[in-house]
């Protein structure tokens, strides 16, 4: 992953450095990127790369705040990451741009909390109609389903 | 009418018809019950056969810890099933809840939803033993 | 004006080896729309693995699916590998390599049967299963089970291959190639499995690639994805195979490609079963992990298999988040199954090779 060709990108979007960016193993590159900026970066790389590809998006619960993260496949792996709050965590989908996150957002949203604006069905997908409430993955207790 | 509750009995014996679901587990006890059908295990020379509808089966043959949503649909389906009816919990998530026990979706072994007339551990199951279990189930009939 | 029904297919169904709910609404014989809901096999494995240490959590990842169990060991044994800073021998990527590809054969086996069942071909369904049998054989010969292997540990596999099993191995599979011709001339060429499955479910490169779809589904349709050479990697660096792509983007393209890609599975074992080095089968991993994140792609039978994974310093995994390649391509479902004939509907399910284990996790 070249790395100028995604400082240009950040630079694009008006981000302001220092960029944090890491390299994780197995040929990753990271980069925390301000979450209402998501949109913005993921549109410039489709733009810029015609490989592109989403693996996942993956949310966590990191005992200070909750990260999103967005797997992306461009020949090398790039991971971005967004920080959100505890209370209220909100952040705009990218259903518009990839529908196939669509999975991927619901997921993220029904075991973390995460509320994705624009996403059109907001409908469980793993949890059962039994399910009464808290959120799985989040580190405070969880609740049970209904017996 | 004895005669004929005879008949009906050694048709009961001689014949289980199955009926199989999934309520929640790996797949891994599903391929080897639908490995029951091949040529290479071929449970229909013993008079078993495998049936789509609940209605016309004698035996449910069910895999997999019961999940959340999975456990109505269970109930419903054996609710189904004429009597007189049996329920064979294949493998050891059906048997126990397996290596899946404490888990917030998860309410149990197949015993948690339906009685139970047998149990058959493995993880997963071999199809030899899931015979053995019908046969054995059948020598209990009367 | 006809009126409008819905039709549930699901979660109880002949046609479905594992639970999950579609409706379709159907007008006369076209089924205008359809939508699903997953969650019968959600076994909240991702929540139950941080109650675990990396040790016991093998055993739950292997039980995620029980068609491609290894491949998930595989792929979360490598990912712990690599944050634990641990170098494998050569030898371990080879075993591991061995049976991924005998998995990948027995997978599209199992799924060519389950198809040739739901288009009416039940004597195709019988012979593929029969010769599914020998894989089945060898992996038990290998490891002791028919499904499910345990053969990964953190730091290796358990298993060692001698001479005597090698040859058993180019044995047997010499027995399965001619059967795999007859059957990749089948679906080649008879009319009526054309008839059922050509132009059936269809999805261009463009859908494909919007929903992020992978494995043997992407590649009948175009898009020329493949972990084996895109993340190159011991013992696929010194392989030679090829990625076998179409363009068709249907069920019949999809069946080929899979049915090809059994054919170039045998060509990956034989050349893994001459060029095996010598060595060791595993080394000490420790138990506790330092903090660190890692990504771990790998090629399961339907596909990209991705794992995260995140520690935290204890020997309990923070996080693990793993993604089958069976979930993106449910989501093109509802695009397949618009506007087409009701009597087509079973087919175009079979044809996404559903693995709804794998999916809700």
């Amino acid at each position: 992953m070249e790395l100028n060709w995604l400082q240009d990108i950040l630079t694009k979007i008006e981000c302001v450095g220092p960029f944090d960016i890491r390299r994780l193993p197995e040929d990753e590159t990271w980069v925390v990127i301000p979450f209402d900026k998501v949109f913005d970066f993921v549109k410039f790389i489709m733009e810029d790369d015609s490989t592109w590809h989403l693996s996942t998006i993956t949310g966590q619960d990191t005992g200070s705040q909750i990260e999103l993260l967005y797997h992306f496949w461009l020949g090398h792996g790039l991971t971005i990451c967004a920080r959100l709050a505890y209370e209220n965590p909100q952040i705009k989908s990218i259903t518009a741009l990839i529908p196939g996150a669509a999975f991927y957002e619901r997921e993220a949203a029904e075991m973390l909390g995460i509320s994705f604006t624009d996403l059109k069905d907001e409908s469980v997908l793993l949890l059962s109609d039994a399910w009464v409430k808290g959120w799985p993955l989040r580190k405070e207790k969880k609740e049970k389903h209904d017996d | 009418m004895s005669i004929i509750k005879s008949i009906l009995r050694w048709a009961r014996k001689k014949s289980l018809w199955v009926l199989h679901y999934n309520s929640g587990g790996c797949n891994g006890c599903d391929i080897e019950i639908v490995d029951l059908l091949t040529p290479r295990f071929d449970v229909e020379r013993l008079g078993i056969l495998a049936e789509a509808s609940p209605r016309h089966a004698d035996v449910l043959l069910c895999t997999g810890p019961v999940t959340a949503q999975s456990r109505d649909r269970l109930i419903q389906i054996y609710n189904q099933m004429p009597a007189p009816k049996w329920v064979i919990a294949v493998g050891s998530c059906g048997c126990s809840g397996g290596v899946f026990t404490g888990s917030y979706n998860i309410h149990g072994g197949i015993d948690k939803a339906i009685p139970v007339s047998m149990y058959i551990p493995g993880c997963p199951c071999r199809p030899e033993a899931v015979i053995a279990g019908i046969l054995k189930l059948s020598e209990t009939i009367d | 004006m006809m009126t409008k029904l819905k039709i549930p297919i699901g979660p109880h169904h002949p046609l479905l080896k594992e639970p999950i709910s579609f409706l379709l609404t159907v007008e006369g014989e076209r089924v205008l729309e359809s939508s699903m809901r997953l969650g019968y096999v959600h076994r909240g494995i991702e929540r139950l693995c941080q109650e675990r240490t990396y040790v016991q959590a093998v055993h739950l990842i292997e039980r995620i699916c029980g068609i491609c169990s290894h491949v998930h060991s595989t792929a979360y044994s490598h990912a712990v590998e690599t944050l634990l800073g641990l170098e494998v021998p050569l030898r371990t990527h080879y075993i591991r390599a061995l049976l991924c590809e005998l998995e990948r054969i027995h997978s599209h086996l199992l799924w060519l049967g389950v198809l040739a069942k739901n288009i009416g071909l039940d004597t195709v369904f019988m012979y593929t299963w029969r010769d599914r049998e020998i894989v089945l054989d060898i992996m038990e010969e290998l490891s002791g089970g028919r499904v499910s292997h345990t053969i990964n540990i953190i730091g290796g596999v358990k298993i060692d291959l001698d001479q005597k099993m090698m040859d058993m191995i180019s044995e047997k599979l010499e027995e399965l190639a001619p059967k795999l011709t007859i059957a990749l001339g089948l679906f080649e060429n008879e009319p009526t499995v054309r008839l059922r499955t050509q132009g059936i479910g269809v999805i261009t490169k463009e859908v494909a690639r919007r929903h992020c779809v992978v494995g043997p589904i992407a590649r009948a349709s175009g898009v020329d994805i493949d972990v084996r050479r895109d993340v190159p990697r011991p013992p696929y660096n010194n392989l030679e195979f090829n990625v076998i792509t179409h363009t068709d983007g249907d069920v019949w393209a999809r069946t080929l490609v899979r049915i090809m890609e059994t054919r170039e599975s045998h060509r990956l074992i034989q050349q893994i079963l001459s060029q095996l080095p010598p060595g060791d089968i595993s080394v000490k991993a420790k138990r506790r992990v330092s903090p660190g994140e890692v990504v771990s792609r790998f090629e399961a039978p339907r596909g990209e298999l991705f794992y995260y994974i995140r520690s935290d310093g204890s020997d309990q995994p923070a996080r693990i988040k793993i993604r089958t390649p069976t979930l993106p391509a449910l989501s093109t479902l509802p695009e397949q199954l618009r506007d087409v004939n009701l009597a087509d509907a079973p087919v175009i399910l079979s044809g996404v090779d559903l693995c709804i284990a794998c999916a809700d996790r």
